[in-house]
């Protein structure tokens, strides 16, 4: 991995069009500000993560046949 | 056109269900997905991929399920996707599918809008959407979609 010190206010290129900056420093945390053109979606890495697993059990866990459960719910109106 | 599916075998697919994926799904991918009906009664549909012959997701409708769902999204994302207000989009959950209808789950968390045939998971800002939903209560109380 590409290690970098940056002081706050100061700025990463990700290529020609990303920039990450070091916005503030507080502690343990750091405040970055992302901008990114509007193709590049920007996710907190956790969520990321877990919507990704989420997506690969959905894929996985079914099989052709879904269960008929058209007694198990409500009219629709 | 037709698709190869290592679940359904040769389907025809009606243009109209076909949706673009700019950014895929999170985390698979995938650029170009169709919105197929195996069962018309059925609250579930399959977001199939048109590229990858065994890359399935089951969907549905969260207000099926759940009544008091909204998508909020972040103001960024509502700026990047160029949504406002009076867009009109269809939403999608995925569904874990499980042996029992008890441990079927949505993900609220990260829905799937669809509109003008293009296609974004996003995440839900609500503080409420929960990544494992249960779809249905157990057998002894109310069906949740039964829910007020």
């Amino acid at each position: 991995m590409l290690r970098i010190t940056r002081r706050a206010g100061e700025r990463v290129m990700l290529g020609d069009n990303v920039i990450v900056e070091v916005m503030e420093i507080r502690g343990q945390t750091v405040r970055l500000g992302i901008d990114a053109p509007r193709s590049v979606p920007v996710y907190r890495e956790e969520i990321w993560l877990e919507v990704k697993r989420e997506n690969e059990e959905a894929a996985r866990a079914a099989g052709a046949a879904l269960p008929d459960v058209s007694d198990r719910l409500k009219p629709s109106s | 056109m037709t698709v190869e599916s290592s679940r359904f075998g040769r389907v025809e697919i009606d243009p109209d269900r076909i949706v673009e994926f700019p950014d895929g799904l999170i985390g698979l991918g995938g650029s170009r997905y169709a919105l197929l009906a195996s069962d018309e009664k059925s609250p579930f549909l399959w977001l199939h991929s048109l590229e990858d012959p065994e890359l399935a997701l089951p969907v549905t409708d969260p207000a099926r399920f759940f009544p008091s769902f909204q998508v909020e999204l972040a103001d960024e994302d509502a700026e990047r996707l160029g949504l406002d207000d009076v867009t009109a989009v269809a939403i999608y959950v995925t569904v874990r599918a499980a042996e029992s209808l008890e441990d079927f789950s949505a993900n609220l968390k990260a829905p799937i809008l669809v509109w003008n045939g293009q296609g974004h998971q996003v995440i839900n800002q609500a503080s409420d959407s929960s990544l494992r939903a249960p779809l249905f209560a157990p057998e002894s109380t109310a069906p949740a979609g039964g829910a007020a």
